[in-house]
């Protein structure tokens, strides 16, 4: 009898990156639904014909240069699907198509393809196409009204992706499947959450401040501030926004790999959206917040590397981080 | 749990010369002799070797090379058994000294299931142990027969103190597995010199010494995680006692002795009986998930094993030693040999056939790293051969678990990449003496808290 020889380990956890795409695309497909229903024929037309140039044009690069021929892993799809969400449905049909091709040509395989590239393709084309093509680009309205109800169905939605935040609720699935680590979304969103608590709480501390208050139970009282909700809260809180802390920032090749690298990662996401959001929109600072962190990801990543066994207290990092910039020359020990 | 015998005459047994580190045994038999159980018929001179013995009556059909679990050719003793369980006299040897009892574990052929001879392990050249770990946390009742919870904890606390006797360690600990609940229950409570042993818990910052002043004595039970690896010693040293273990070193250069059950059981009985180390357990883990343990007699082939216990549908794949870092075997005419553990069968359909594609950076494997390090960034350098830059990303941790290469979406061989540039990093610094400044010890002497 012959047996199979190779190498360990023996058994495997069964995911690949095929799986990893699909259940995003699937996590995707309720908002894609409500947003039909809601756009109607133009939605279905934007959805199809980006998907499709992404897909082809991933196909052609391949075959143009004699690479392996990928589409079947979903990631092309996945792409063009994200890409889609993000372009308004009055959009002439040119602008998905090209949108699809740009994305794919050269926001992935100029980079060298699958988990190589260090921007989203998503963004790249978005941003490209923004300024661009301003006008088309441009939705008819912005989702920014603060009521409960816009979580679930908004009443403003510009973009197909802010139809309905609620309908991204399968991104939680995913990130309890392990097929979107949990680091990235949660300090991405507790940013997004903090910052604005805490600028409420500091302008009441200033308040009392200006008014020359002794009482220091005043100004601890001002801690009651977290628990009302700041009026900047509700322009965040947007389908884009729920739509960038799920996929868009959570684009493996993008982020650090490092445990700590991925939670500052999440932080640097929360800052600069609130930076754009506060002074723009959340919906453009979303998408252009989440490119610019990207920017200094492998930043991250090369000041978060783990120490041995991973044990090292703060402290003893820094210090080893100080030692290690003090030249060769200038060391001294003790000769034994 | 349940430990079957198995109880069948096979056509042949191969005992190989060598089921262990260091020197390879000469045979002190010919072909044509007839043996007896326990008959020693391999030994060297050198100090890091192990004897072999016969565990079968009958002839020698052959001196030759054999295959052997670890997937090369081993010279090995082949005999035919006969129906008879002659055997030589057995006897045993109470109250010896420290000395005695080393040369009767190096006569007796007693290895750890790592593959280092006992005897070397607990008296190296020119190094002082304090310490002596038994290992309980994978083979936990896998070592022997027993009659009871009890019996277990008896023999091992005897065990221990043996080993100790042996370094001359003043301190000693056996380290069970937290969710193993048998073993736990086994040990605590019963009474070793009239004091009552309690499994102590290592968690946070406590580790043995902490319970080494707690309890007030030098012979401690304690438990931790399941940990699992090919290169688990460093970090189980680590994990126990505290002592950072240096890049290039081994637990022994801190003054740690690690056993395992088997070869504590081993010496237990070679004390109490003096059988010679011919006999151990092996777990089967069978097609359909379910897993046996036998006992076997070293040189016992797979094909017998397997045959024994009722599989005989198409089998696609069998691997020694664990599905996660284990050696698949290409026939089935191998032997069970000293370190062998287990040995699982897969069915053809179930044996996984991957290809390779790109790293995605999805930071799985990072996440499932027992020793925080970052193996997807290791198997890059690994694979570019920039050894150095896998160094600065401390690839010495790493304990070849196999964690990262099982969860890895794109099938990429990290495992591989690291023993690669492992073995590269060892080879480009043979020989340079390790206080040079750039050898693998650099900057930190082997030990240290």
């Amino acid at each position: 009898m012959t047996y199979v020889i190779s190498a360990p380990p023996h058994k495997k956890e069964r995911i690949d990156i095929q799986k990893l795409n699909m259940g995003k695309i699937i996590a995707l497909i309720p908002l894609c639904l409500v947003a039909i229903y809601f756009f109607g024929v133009p939605a279905i037309q934007l959805i199809i014909t980006t998907v499709l140039a992404a897909v082809i044009t991933e196909l052609g690069i391949q075959k143009i240069f004699k690479q392996k021929v990928t589409i079947g892993d979903g990631h092309a799809a996945l792409i063009g699907l994200m890409l889609a969400l993000l372009i308004p449905p009055e959009a002439p049909l040119w602008i998905p198509v090209f949108g699809g091709f740009f994305a794919i040509a050269f926001g992935k395989h100029v980079f060298g393809g699958i988990g190589s590239y260090i921007f989203s393709p998503v963004l790249v084309s978005w941003i490209f196409m923004r300024s661009a093509w301003a006008t088309h680009m441009t939705a008819l309205s912005l989702p920014n009204t603060g009521q409960l109800s816009d979580l679930i169905l908004e009443s403003g939605a510009g973009m197909l992706v802010d139809v309905s935040p609620i309908a991204l609720i399968a991104g939680l699935y995913l990130i309890h499947k392990r097929y979107i680590e949990w680091r990235i979304p949660v300090s991405f969103f507790a940013t997004i959450v903090l910052i604005p608590q805490t600028l409420l709480f500091l302008s009441g501390v200033y308040g009392l401040i200006q008014h020359g208050v002794l009482n220091p139970l005043m100004y601890l009282s001002q801690l009651f501030a977290f628990l009302s909700i700041s009026p900047e809260l509700p322009y965040a809180m947007v389908g884009v926004l729920f739509f960038g802390i799920i996929f868009l920032a959570t684009d493996t090749p993008t982020t650090p790999v490092t445990k700590n690298g991925r939670l500052i990662y999440g932080m640097l996401c929360g800052l600069l959206v609130f930076i754009y959001g506060y002074f723009g929109n959340y919906v453009e600072g979303t998408l252009y917040g989440i490119f610019l962190a990207s920017c200094v990801s492998s930043f991250i990543e090369m000041n978060t590397r783990p120490t041995s066994y991973g044990n090292a207290s703060f402290i003893e990092r820094i210090y080893g981080r100080i030692k290690a910039k003090v030249p060769e020359s200038l060391k001294f020990e003790v000769i034994k | 749990m349940e430990i079957k015998t198995l109880d069948i005459l096979p056509e042949k047994v191969i005992i190989p010369l060598k089921q262990h580190i260091g020197a390879v045994c000469d045979p002190i038999v010919k072909k044509g002799d007839r043996v007896l159980v326990g008959q020693k018929i391999g030994q060297s001179e050198e100090y890091v070797s192990s004897a072999v013995h016969s565990s079968v009556c009958g002839e020698v059909i052959a001196i030759e090379q054999c295959a052997n679990p670890d997937g090369n050719k081993v010279m090995s003793v082949v005999i035919q058994p006969e129906q008879s369980d002659e055997r030589v006299e057995f006897s045993s040897s109470q109250s010896l000294s420290s000395d005695e009892l080393a040369d009767i574990i190096k006569d007796c052929g007693i290895v750890e299931h790592y593959g280092a001879p006992t005897h070397a392990v607990l008296r190296p050249k020119g190094k002082k142990i304090d310490i002596v770990l038994i290992n309980a946390t994978s083979s936990e009742w896998i070592g022997g027969k027993y009659k009871n919870p009890e019996e277990y904890a008896y023999q091992m606390m005897d065990a221990l103190k043996l080993l100790m006797k042996t370094s001359g360690a003043s301190k000693g600990a056996i380290v069970l597995r937290t969710d193993d609940r048998e073993s736990i229950e086994a040990f605590d409570g019963i009474k070793v010199d009239n004091r009552r042993i309690v499994v102590a818990p290592l968690v946070g910052g406590r580790k043995l010494d902490y319970y080494y002043k707690e309890q007030g004595s030098d012979v401690v039970v304690v438990s931790q995680k399941r940990i699992y690896g090919k290169k688990i010693l460093n970090f189980f040293t680590y994990n126990v006692t505290g002592r950072k273990v240096g890049s290039g070193c081994d637990p022994t250069d801190v003054g740690v002795a690690i056993c395992g059950v088997k070869s504590a059981k081993a010496l237990y009985d070679v004390v109490h009986s003096g059988k010679p180390y011919y006999e151990t357990v092996v777990s089967l883990e069978g097609v359909d998930g379910k897993t046996d343990h036998i006992q076997v007699k070293i040189g016992t082939l797979f094909k017998d094993i397997i045959e024994a216990c009722g599989y005989n549908g198409k089998i696609g794949k069998i691997i020694a030693n664990g599905v996660r870092t284990g050696v698949a075997q290409y026939t089935d005419q191998v032997p069970v040999t000293k370190g062998t553990t287990r040995i699982t069968l897969q069915k053809p359909e179930h044996v996984l056939i991957d290809e390779s594609t790109h790293c995605i950076h999805c930071a799985r494997c990072v996440d499932v790293c027992t020793v925080e390090l970052l193996p997807s960034r290791i198997a890059v350098m690994a694979d570019k051969g920039q050894f150095d830059e896998c160094r600065k990303l401390h690839i010495e941790n790493c304990i070849e678990c196999g964690d990262c290469a099982a969860v890895c979406p794109s099938r990429i061989h990290i495992l591989q990449f690291i023993r690669y540039a492992k073995q590269s990093i060892g080879l480009a610094y043979e020989g340079v003496p390790s206080e040079s400044a750039s050898g693998p010890k650099a900057g930190s002497a082997c030990g240290g808290e």
